[in-house]
């Protein structure tokens, strides 16, 4: 077997699928998408849902599990399981806030979060990779120990801060926002006139393009750098192959274990960058117990993402955009919710149908699509006690309905030893 | 087969978090009890009337001293007792985040066998561990804040946070311009709810078609909404740009998030528990309009005192704006201008002409 065998079984085997998502379909998607929910905004009057600030709530939301996503990604492609994302994202979160606020400047915060977070990273590497430690024994360990190293270093250093405390941080300074320059009043003039389609495209694109954070656009700018880097180059694919057959890659002289420490090192960095992001840009300050497990709803992510980056991005901000609706406008934005998730429902429906010719399983969504549909038109607002738990049913509600085909490196979370082929 | 390994996986993630979460509790009391095992457990002196003996327990809640606020209230009620009554040695024990109910019935249990007496618990938190350890140490007085377990050796301290929050939610009514404001809770509990429904009878005493949004961070048992600033700024930004102009957060170290959403939206926020125009971060005082008040440092120290007095009574003392437990502040005068109407306000609810709903 050679290296480009592997490269080829690693790659999502496109052929063995019915159609491949190009960016027209996509984009022909989102539209559609637009299209349900502006529907569901003009029926409903919850003119929340594609607001500028909802948007900008979303990705705000979206960008730390995106990271910890990232991080999960890079590590898992070279083979190590890494549940030590939470740890390594509360040792970003204080390390952020301590850089910040050391060194006076953001940016210190952000660079000090990633080294924080390939600390982490590397004894993950440490203990998997060299001692062999099974993956999620090491992660367990790595996470409860980011909260303890946290809570000792918090009274070691910002109890004798002014404003801070053994639990928290005092303000750390804020990084600058950018706008798209000339079209900000414009759009927001055009979103409050809660047009059909219009307002709601005014919406999103004032959402995507004031305000944002110089972070934000690093974070997203990661992501397709980390396509690149694992995809398009021999780095990237040597990376991979020992996520898929170590053996075969140390036997083509792919030193599997410096992979797999650079791997698990870069993924504790993302980690760390998430965890930053949440104490300098999100909350402005260090709390303890921030993190709320955001770590694992972004190896979710990964996983919803089938353990690609473009993937993880769209579960990260589904995600973030679900958590958006229910904090900000709660009940009403929930319930307008319902209406688009029936729309998507009966549409998918109707596909089964068309398209699969599967009678049965058209039933099954149809019946759904008009449950929902009755729950809808018999409230008028969700209440409190399930709107928190949207992001995580919305999440459910699409793996359940997007094909089942995950699928994860081969030889993720396998024991690896050098010359074990032999 | 490969699809069945991915499923493993996401089920050995959701297993890991929980066991995190079990396991994380372990590590955090260790770190919170320093050097309580090494001074010995001595006998209980349990002669309430001796006050050279008095060797005071305090366990807090989490966020502990530094949260600028709930138990921060309770440390300076500690200090100030220190300095008037003569106390003997004193300890205080944090709680971590995400800790069982087993290890704070762990945590009063060594401070009542370590021969500290009395012994005070701080927050709701506490509830079940205190009814369980009073009943093993009838000889030690416990209290608890803000909870209503019942024993033979509980005191409570319980404040009328609807009355305070009643205020407030006038004064946010008065002071608004566009006949809509918010509130933020942290977890919907029935101790914060009681917060809310105060806030909103305020608001609607004042202006009865007055539009109050209400949201909570989390919901119980997931207590992170008292944790997640990024959540409370979000909750917050929302209410602003739906059209509220001013919002109460009872949120715990979620109310920071709070404050910044006030701060970008050029906006009023209402501060809680302890006066945070002079506790919160410098960068966002002058959005707090006013802070509902909980005065849990004279609650602890009334409840100190009747200790060293040989006073103490068991069951609830209810902190409310008769006894001054409960008030609302002015620091920064944003409130001089209608400062009178409240007083007036104030007054009926002492009189017990308007009667505050707690839920």
């Amino acid at each position: 077997m050679t290296v480009t065998d592997l490269s080829a079984k690693a790659a999502p085997a496109p052929s063995a699928r019915r159609f491949r998502l190009s960016w027209q379909i996509a984009l022909l998607g989102v539209l559609a998408l637009l299209v349900m929910m502006s529907l569901a905004r003009v029926v409903t009057g919850a003119n929340d849902i594609t607001s500028g600030g909802t948007v900008g709530a979303a990705i705000g939301l979206a960008v730390p599990i995106g990271l910890a996503a990232l991080g999960g990604l890079w590590s898992e492609r070279s083979g190590v399981v890494n549940i030590g994302l939470e740890g390594m994202m509360i040792m970003g979160t204080w390390c952020g806030a301590w850089g910040g606020l050391t060194f006076g400047s953001p940016w210190a915060g952000v660079i000090a979060g990633a080294v924080g977070g390939a600390l982490g990273g590397l004894l993950h590497a440490i203990a998997t990779v060299t001692f062999g430690v099974d993956h999620i024994i090491s992660g367990v360990a790595i996470t409860l120990l980011g909260q303890g190293v946290t809570q000792y270093l918090s009274k070691l250093v910002f109890v004798g801060m002014k404003g801070g405390g053994e639990t928290q941080s005092p303000r750390i300074p804020p990084i600058e926002s950018v706008s798209v320059p000339g079209i900000g009043a414009p759009l927001r003039d055009l979103a409050g006139t809660h047009m059909f389609l219009l307002s709601d495209l005014a919406g999103v694109l004032y959402g995507i393009t004031q305000n944002v954070s110089l972070f934000t656009i690093v974070a997203i700018l990661l992501v397709p750098l980390s396509f690149y880097l694992l995809w398009r180059t021999a780095f990237g694919l040597r990376l991979r192959s020992c996520g898929e057959s170590p053996v075969a890659a140390e036997s083509l002289g792919v030193n599997v274990y410096l992979y797999k420490y650079v791997a698990v090192v870069i993924s504790g960095a993302l980690a760390g960058l998430g965890g930053a992001f949440l104490s300098i840009v999100a909350a402005g300050i260090y709390r303890e117990g921030q993190t709320g497990g955001r770590g694992f709803i972004g190896l979710a992510a990964m996983i919803f993402g089938n353990w690609r980056p473009g993937g993880l991005a769209g579960g990260a901000l589904l995600f973030g955009y679900t958590d958006a609706l229910q904090l900000r406008q709660g009940g009403t934005s929930v319930h307008a919710l319902l209406l688009v998730v029936a729309l998507l429902l009966a549409a998918f429906c109707v596909y089964q149908l068309v398209r699969q010719r599967r009678t049965r399983a058209a039933l099954i969504t149809g019946i759904f699509a008009i449950l929902v549909f009755a729950v809808f038109t018999t409230t008028d607002t969700v209440p409190e006690q399930f709107t928190s738990f949207t992001p995580h049913l919305t999440t459910l509600l699409v793996l359940s309905l997007a094909s089942q085909r995950l699928r994860m490196p081969a030889a993720d979370g396998l024991p690896y030893r050098k010359g074990q082929a032999t | 087969m490969l699809r069945n390994h991915a499923g493993k996986l996401a089920a050995t993630t959701a297993v890991s978090a929980m066991l995190m979460a079990v396991a994380a509790c372990g590590g955090d009391s260790g770190s919170g009890g320093t050097d309580t095992a090494s001074q010995g457990a001595t006998a209980a002196s349990s002669a309430p009337a001796a006050a050279d003996a008095a060797k005071v327990g305090l366990a807090y809640d989490i966020g502990g001293r530094g949260d600028q606020s709930f138990n921060d209230a309770a440390a300076a009620g500690l200090e100030k007792a220190k300095a008037e009554l003569k106390l003997g040695e004193t300890k205080e024990l944090e709680a971590g985040a995400g800790e069982t109910g087993a290890q704070k019935e762990e945590r009063l249990r060594l401070l009542a066998q370590s021969g500290y007496n009395p012994v005070i618990a701080v927050g709701f938190a506490y509830s079940e561990a205190i009814k369980k350890v009073a009943a093993e140490f009838p000889e030690v007085k416990f209290a608890i804040i803000d909870d209503a377990a019942q024993g033979p050796n509980i005191s409570n301290l319980v404040f009328a946070e609807n009355e305070g929050s009643f205020l407030v939610g006038a004064a946010a009514a008065l002071k608004t311009k566009k006949d809509h404001i918010g509130f933020v809770g942290g977890v919907q509990v029935p101790l914060i709810k009681k917060f809310e429904a105060g806030y909103v009878r305020g608001a609607q005493s004042v202006k009865p078609d007055i539009k109050v949004d209400v949201k909570y961070l989390t919901q119980p048992p997931d207590f992170a909404g008292f944790n997640d600033p990024a959540k409370g700024k979000t909750a917050a930004q929302g209410m602003y740009d739906a059209g509220a102009d001013i919002v109460y957060q009872a949120a715990g170290g979620s109310g920071g998030g709070v404050f910044e959403a006030a701060k970008d939206a050029k906006a009023w926020a209402i501060g809680v528990d302890s006066d945070q125009a002079l506790t919160a971060d410098a960068s966002v005082r002058s959005v707090i309009l006013t802070s509902m008040l909980k005065k849990v440092d004279v609650a602890v120290f009334d409840f100190l005192k009747s200790y060293v007095d040989g006073t103490v009574k068991a069951g609830p003392t209810t902190y409310d704006l008769k006894a001054g437990g409960v008030d609302f502040s002015t620091t920064g005068g944003q409130v001089d201008d209608i400062k009178n109407k409240l007083d007036e306000y104030k007054q009926k609810i002492i009189d017990g002409e308007i009667k505050v709903p707690s839920e």
